[in-house]
């Protein structure tokens, strides 16, 4: 295999939606080609929005929302544990994303006189602002990209973040392609690699069928643990209400603005708000597994036109293939009901608050290092999340390098990193990467799906233990599969900080994403803090608690429990019947 | 039975050490390619692919799918230019 070895100033790893505006903030402030964005498929296509996306879940429009409302709902949806901090920057800044997005030409639904059509789909207040023709987003990323003139080098997928005394010093990948090695000096890495979705394994069995983009398989997460900075909050994973077996999104942001909404079996709506947290999964997992389930999405009293018009949405846009899906299934949204069920298991900032630690600033614990979008802890940060903190990540990286030298020699780490990545090559008869993939997630479903016990986690990490010597056994027979070994690397590390974060918080939180049946109460007492975890000095995971920052918008005890309940009561529900 | 005394420990010790054996299965696959109509040379649905699961087959000189890893968000089938490729619900989901 051959070499390349090139410098930048700023690295941008994965080209999804912080990659992107990531990449164009700090391309505009440089020379060009001194900011190289790599990414592992190619940027047209590439991310969670690789199909665009239907709407802004978090939107605050003045006149609609506040920062400080926002942050208020953010705090209760998340029970407290989030750095406010974070989210007022993106609360004060979305908006201006925003408008960029619209003179980009993102189309967004607009009322009769002009303004965007915001609707209510939080428990509280009103975020969503829905984009029908939002197919094109990732077409108009990459174009502004490329007009910013930065580098991009496709199907790169980076395995290792290279380091100096402890700050960033480059990064190390492989063309997928080809095989070559791909060395970048650099005095910033931005981090957008996406979420870990390909941790649980889906119900169908199928290791593509994922609710998130399979090339999001926890690259970020795995890179940034390597590379010594802290990750947090991994015990509230990410669980989604899904189309049963299609596993995409009902979709409860573009059919509840229009009347859609979730039912159980008898047809009666049960729970208050479709907005996905923890709390309403967990009524979700209890309807389903109980005489009322299963639960279905119910569109079918509603007229015909506006039938039209979700389809018109959901099966041009995000995950398109709905529709043939239904098809095939010989159901239709205006005569039946759509049935749901819960995704696997994942890590996700975007959904939940499981990520990468970063402050408002977009700072990692490493110096140089800045994360952004699902894989960077800013709770429930979605689409508009990711664009923005690309932004403000790029913006504080450009700080950075002004005041960064050379770095010393990495020829060590870089000899390290290939003969990692020579040895599964080295095999090719070896274990194939989708036995040892599909056995880890497979594993993850058994021992650390909600609601999770001390007993059956245990047993869990040690196999998540054993499973990462039998990597030793995994081989490839070409750089496609290469590639996919080395993100079982990945997932494998991802498998073993949910365990041992899930273990470590001995509460219940964040409904169904952290419910555990030995201890089934939350606990403020003890349990108010971040749990953050690292790499320790000899190798292996350490956990660590942070306590949680003086609120800047405070809360009443009440309202910090603003989510809790989401169940319709029976009186309620005699009342609407 | 062969003649090897104290034949399980024996087999449990070798179960260690003689490496992996593979086989050849057969899979349908979600990504149809209407030969007739791809462009040979054209590599647009395999630039569009996420998981990078197609590729050219050498044989025909056309796009097929090479990895059955396929995510049904047919990228490849939108992008095409001569609506030459069909996205099958892979048969799991189906």
């Amino acid at each position: 295999m051959q070499q390349t070895t090139l410098e930048a100033d700023i690295v941008v790893i994965g080209g999804g939606s912080a990659g992107s505006t990531a990449a164009i903030a700090a391309q505009q402030a440089l020379p060009r080609g001194r900011v190289i964005l790599m990414e592992k498929a190619h940027i047209k296509r590439s991310g969670a929005i690789a199909i665009g996306m239907d709407g802004l879940n978090n939107a605050i429009v003045p006149g609609h929302a506040t920062p400080e409302q926002y942050v208020k709902e953010i705090t209760m949806a998340n029970d407290g544990i989030v750095n406010q901090r974070a989210i007022l920057e993106y609360a004060n800044n979305s908006f201006a994303m925003l408008e960029e997005l619209d003179s980009w030409g993102v189309k967004f639904q607009k009322t009769l006189t002009g303004d965007f059509d915001v609707k209510k789909v939080h428990h509280k207040g009103s975020y969503v602002l829905p984009m029908p023709e939002g197919y094109d987003l990732k077409k108009i990323l990459t174009r502004t990209l490329k007009r910013a003139g930065a580098r991009v080098l496709n199907r790169v997928m980076a395995t290792r973040l290279l380091l100096d005394n402890g700050r960033i010093a480059g990064v190390l990948g492989f063309d997928t392609r080809d095989g070559d090695y791909v060395v970048i000096r650099a005095k910033a890495v931005i981090l957008c690699c996406g979420a870990s979705g390909r941790l649980g394994l889906p119900a169908s069995g199928y290791l593509y069928g994922t609710y998130e983009n399979p090339a999001n398989a926890g690259d970020g997460y795995s890179l940034a643990y390597h590379a010594g900075a802290e990750l947090t909050g991994i015990e509230c994973f990410q669980i989604n209400p899904l189309i049963k077996d299609y596993n995409g999104p009902a979709c409860a942001y573009v059919t509840g603005p229009l009347g859609g909404h979730t039912v159980n079996a008898r047809g009666h709506r049960f729970i208050d708000s479709d907005y996905w947290s923890g709390h309403m999964m967990l009524e979700f997992y209890r309807e389903l597994h109980s005489e009322n389930g299963p639960v279905y999405l119910k569109l079918n009293h509603l007229a015909p036109e506006t039938i039209t018009e979700i389809e018109r949405v959901l099966h041009r846009t995000e995950r398109p293939s709905r529709g043939r899906f239904h098809q095939g299934r010989k159901t239709a949204y205006e005569s039946d009901l759509v049935e749901m069920h819960i995704s696997e298991i994942g890590l996700c900032s975007g959904h939940s608050g499981s990520g990468v630690w970063v402050n408002e600033r977009g700072e990692t614990t490493v110096p140089g290092l800045y994360a952004a979008g699902d894989m960077a802890c800013v709770p429930h940060n979605y689409l508009l999340g990711a664009l923005t903190y690309g932004k403000i990540c790029a913006r504080h990286a450009l700080e950075h390098i002004k005041d960064v030298g050379d770095a010393a020699d990495v020829e060590d780490q870089i000899a390290a990193e290939q003969k990692r990545l020579e040895a599964p090559l080295a095999r090719p008869n070896g274990i194939p990467h989708h036995q040892f993939e599909y056995k880890v997630r497979r594993l993850v479903n058994d021992y650390l799906q909600p609601p999770k016990t001390e007993n059956k986690m245990r047993v869990g990490l040690d196999h998540f233990m054993r499973a990462e010597e039998e990597l030793a056994e995994v081989g490839a027979k070409n750089p496609h599969e290469l590639m996919r070994v080395m993100e079982s690397h990945f997932i494998r590390d991802c498998a073993e900080m949910a365990a041992r974060a899930s273990m470590h918080r001995k509460e219940s939180r964040w409904g169904l994403y952290h419910y555990r049946l030995d201890y089934p109460e939350m606990n403020d007492e003890r349990w108010f803090v971040h749990v953050n975890l690292k790499k320790s000095e000899d190798g292996a995971m350490q956990m660590l608690e942070r306590p949680i920052e003086p609120y800047i918008v405070p809360l009443d005890q009440d309202e910090l429990r603003g989510y809790h309940g989401l169940r319709i009561t029976r009186e309620a529900a005699a009342l609407s019947a | 039975m062969s003649e090897i005394a104290d034949r399980e420990t024996v087999k449990a010790a070798q179960a260690t050490r003689v490496g992996n054996a593979q086989t050849l299965r057969r899979y349908d696959v979600p990504v149809i390619v209407d030969q007739t109509r791809c462009i040979t040379g054209c590599r647009i649905c395999i630039d569009s692919c996420p998981v990078d699961c197609l590729s050219v087959n050498p044989e025909t000189t056309k796009a097929h799918m090479e990895f059955d890893e396929c995510w049904y968000c047919l990228a490849c089938e939108i992008d095409c230019p001569k609506d030459a490729i069909t996205v099958k619900i892979p048969f799991l989901l189906r």
